[in-house]
C-alpha cells in the first residue's frame, strides 16, 4: 500500500470487456479483506459500448468522495480508453495495460445512445473482443509513471477463453495491491458468478485458472 | 386496485439478514429496499426512471416473502397519488423516483401537503434539466424542498453514506407519520450506484421506536358518536378559509422545525474558512477539510442533513462566532444551497464565495483546489 494506506484505482475499457465486474470484484474483496471499500461505475447509455470505466478506492480509514482526479493504479484495456483517461495519471501511477497485440473491439461513441441494431448486447460483446490483431497499446514514458504491460487478452484467447479476461486483469491487480486476501478474492468472484457457476460449473474452474494466471503476471514486489 | 397482500411464508433465506446486525456490502439503492423493510413499509408505488430503477427492483423481489406489496402505476403522479390512498388506509407507503419523475410527483406531493397525508419518497437525483444525463446532480434541491404550488411544507434529509441511506430512511417514515407533511430522503446516482459497506439492522433492536401507521380516512369507530367524523379538504371555497387553514399548517411546521433539524458542523473561532455543503458533495468537503487542516489551514465544515427545514440558526451561530469567516459554498447545482444559504445569512456581511459544477460530480482536489484560489468575490447581503 502506499505511505497514506489508499488505493484510487481506476479501471477503463470498452464496454463489455469486463471493466465493471473487475472494480465490483476488487471492491467486494478488499470489504471481505477487511478494509474500507468504495466502487462507483460510471454509467448511462454506455453500456452498450464506448468506455467505461470503473472507480475503486481501498483504504484503511473512511472514504470520502466516491470519486477522485488522480489515481494511484489505473489499469487500461483498450487505446481508446488508454486516452480516454490519461489525465488520471500523476507521477508516480502505477500503468497497468494489456499489452496483447489483439484488438479491443469499439463502439463507435457516436451510435451510442441510439439502442441500434448494430449494438451488441454485453454478453455476445465479450466473445468478440480480441478477434482481430493490431499494434499492441504503447504505455506512457517511463519517467512518468510505473508502466506495466500484461498479455491479459491473449492468454484469455490462447488459453482459457475471452470471456475471462476481465479475471486475468482482476488478478495482476490484486498482486499489484498485495494485500487482499486471496480466498476472499475467490469467495467475490463466486458470490458474483454463483448463478453462472451452477449452470456451467466449468466456469468455475476457468476464473479461478484465469485469477492465478493474472497473479503470475506481476512480479512479486521486494519488500 | 393493487395485489391481495397474502401472509406468505417468509423464506430462511430472506429472514435471516435482519435477525440480527448485518455488515453487508451493496448498492445505495439496495441499501433504500432494505431500509423500507426495516421501517415496516407496507407498500411501494412507483415507475421506472434511472437511477433509482434498482430500488424498485429489489423491493419488489423482497416484498412478498414479507407480505408487503408493490404496485408499479402508469406514471410517477399515479403513484404518487396511490400512496396518498395507500396513507389514508393506514398502510405505510412510499416511492423512489429521480429528475422528470420528481417533476411529476410533485402534484400528489401538494396534495399530501395540504390535506396532511404522510408518505415517504426516496429522490435519487439525476442531471437536469429535462432528461439530461441518467446519472447524478444537486439539481432536485430546489424541487424536492419547495416544489409544488405551495408553501414546501416537507422534511428533506440529504444523504452522504449508505448508512445514512438506511437509517434516515428508517427515520423518515417516523418523521412522516408523526407530523404528517410529506417525508424525502434525498440522494443521488453516485448514492444510488456505488458500492460501500453498511450495516443493516432491525430498529427495535437499537430500541427505536417505530410509529404505526394508523387509518386516516376511516378510524375505528361511529363518526360523531365515538369521534369526530373525518374531513379532509383540499378545496376551498374562500381566500379567507385557505389562509386560516394555511395559518395553521405553517405554526404547526414551525413548532416541528427545532424537533426536526439536524446538521454537522466543525467550525471553531478560530475557523477562517468554512465549507458549506450537503449530500455527498460533503463528503468530498469533509475530506477536503481534514486535508487542508493537516496543511495547517483554518478550514471549518458546516452541512445541513436536513435541508428542508434548512437549520439555519445552527449556520447563523457558527457564522456569528467570527465576523471575518468567509464561506465557500459547494454543490453540483448552480446555485440551489447557495440560494438557501444566503438566505439564512441575511444580515451577516461575512466574504461568500461558491463552487457551482451543476451536473457532475465534486472531487475533495477540485474543493483543495478552490480554497487555494478563493478570492474575496462577494459578500453575503
Amino acid at each position: 500500500m502506499p505511505e497514506n494506506k489508499r488505493w484510487k484505482i481506476i479501471i477503463a475499457g470498452e464496454g463489455g470487456q469486463g471493466v465493471q465486474s473487475i472494480g465490483e470484484l476488487l471492491a467486494e474483496a478488499a470489504f471481505r479483506s477487511g478494509k474500507q471499500a468504495l466502487y462507483i461505475p460510471n454509467f448511462g447509455v454506455e453500456q452498450r459500448g464506448g468506455v467505461s470505466v470503473a472507480y475503486v478506492q481501498i483504504a484503511d480509514g473512511a472514504i470520502g468522495a466516491p470519486k477522485f482526479q488522480k489515481a494511484d493504479l489505473l489499469a487500461v484495456l483498450s487505446k481508446r480508453a488508454a486516452e480516454r483517461t490519461k489525465g488520471y495519471l500523476r507521477p508516480g501511477s502505477i500503468y497497468l495495460y494489456d499489452q496483447s497485440a489483439l484488438q479491443a473491439l469499439a463502439i463507435d461513441d457516436r451510435s451510442i445512445g441510439i439502442q441500434g441494431y448494430e449494438t451488441v448486447a454485453p454478453e455476445g460483446f465479450a466473445q468478440m473482443v480480441g478477434a482481430e490483431t493490431e499494434s499492441p497499446l504503447e504505455p506512457p514514458a517511463k519517467d512518468q509513471v510505473r508502466a506495466l504491460g500484461i498479455p491479459a487478452a491473449q492468454v484469455a484467447k490462447g488459453e482459457l477463453t475471452t470471456r475471462v479476461f476481465n479475471i486475468i486483469v482482476l488478478g495482476a491487480i490484486v498482486r499489484l495491491i498485495q494485500d487482499l486476501s486471496l480466498p476472499q478474492v475467490e469467495a467475490a468472484i463466486e458470490q458474483k458468478f454463483r448463478e453462472k457457476f451452477r449452470s456451467n460449473p466449468e466456469l468455475r474452474a476457468l476464473n479461478l485458472q484465469a485469477l492465478t494466471k493474472g497473479l503470475a503476471m506481476v512480479p512479486v514486489p521486494t519488500a | 386496485m393493487g395485489r391481495k397482500i397474502a401472509n406468505i411464508q417468509l423464506s430462511e433465506e430472506y429472514e435471516g439478514v435482519l435477525r440480527k446486525e448485518q455488515r453487508s456490502f451493496m448498492t445505495g439503492n439496495e441499501v433504500v429496499a432494505w431500509a423500507a423493510l426495516a421501517a415496516k413499509a407496507d407498500f411501494m408505488y412507483g415507475y421506472p426512471i434511472t437511477p433509482q430503477n434498482e430500488i424498485m427492483h429489489y423491493w419488489a423481489r423482497l416484498a412478498p416473502h414479507f407480505g408487503r406489496g408493490f404496485l408499479q402505476t402508469e406514471d410517477e403522479m399515479s403513484a404518487g397519488f396511490a400512496m396518498l390512498g395507500g396513507a389514508l388506509v393506514g398502510k405505510k407507503t412510499f416511492s423512489a423516483t429521480a429528475g422528470p419523475g420528481n417533476v411529476l410527483m410533485q402534484e400528489p406531493i401538494s396534495m399530501a401537503e395540504m390535506m396532511r397525508i404522510p408518505g415517504v419518497w426516496i429522490i435519487q437525483q439525476r442531471g437536469g434539466p429535462s432528461t439530461a444525463t441518467v446519472i447524478y446532480s444537486q439539481q432536485e434541491l430546489r424541487l424536492t424542498t419547495t416544489g409544488g404550488n405551495g408553501e414546501g411544507l416537507r422534511i428533506v434529509y440529504s444523504t452522504a453514506s449508505h448508512q445514512e441511506l438506511f437509517e434516515y430512511t428508517i427515520k423518515a417514515f417516523n418523521t412522516a407519520w408523526q407530523y404528517r407533511f410529506p417525508t424525502f430522503v434525498l440522494g443521488d446516482g453516485y448514492q444510488a450506484k456505488m458500492r460501500e459497506a453498511v450495516t443493516l439492522f432491525r430498529p427495535e433492536a437499537r430500541g427505536w421506536r417505530l410509529i404505526p401507521a394508523e387509518p386516516i380516512l376511516r378510524p375505528p369507530g361511529v363518526p360523531a358518536r365515538d369521534r369526530d367524523p373525518v374531513h379532509l379538504r383540499n378545496t376551498f371555497n374562500i381566500e379567507e378559509e385557505l389562509y386560516d387553514r394555511l395559518v395553521d399548517q405553517l405554526a404547526a411546521y414551525d413548532r416541528m422545525t427545532a424537533e426536526v433539524i439536524e446538521w454537522e458542523a466543525e467550525v471553531s473561532p478560530e475557523t477562517e474558512l468554512l465549507l458549506v455543503a450537503h449530500g455527498i458533495v460533503a463528503r468530498a468537503a469533509k475530506q477536503a477539510q481534514e486535508n487542508l487542516n493537516r496543511q495547517g489551514k483554518k478550514v471549518g465544515y458546516f452541512r445541513p442533513i436536513t435541508v428542508r427545514p434548512f437549520p439555519g440558526s445552527a449556520l447563523r451561530q457558527a457564522v456569528a462566532a467570527n465576523p471575518n469567516l468567509r464561506l465557500l459554498v459547494v454543490e453540483s447545482a448552480h446555485g440551489q444551497l447557495l440560494a438557501l444559504v444566503k438566505a439564512e445569512l441575511y444580515g451577516f456581511t461575512n466574504p461568500l464565495d461558491s463552487l457551482l459544477r451543476p451536473g457532475v460530480g465534486i472531487t475533495a482536489e477540485e474543493i483543495e483546489e478552490a480554497v487555494t484560489q478563493h478570492g474575496q468575490k462577494e459578500a453575503v447581503s
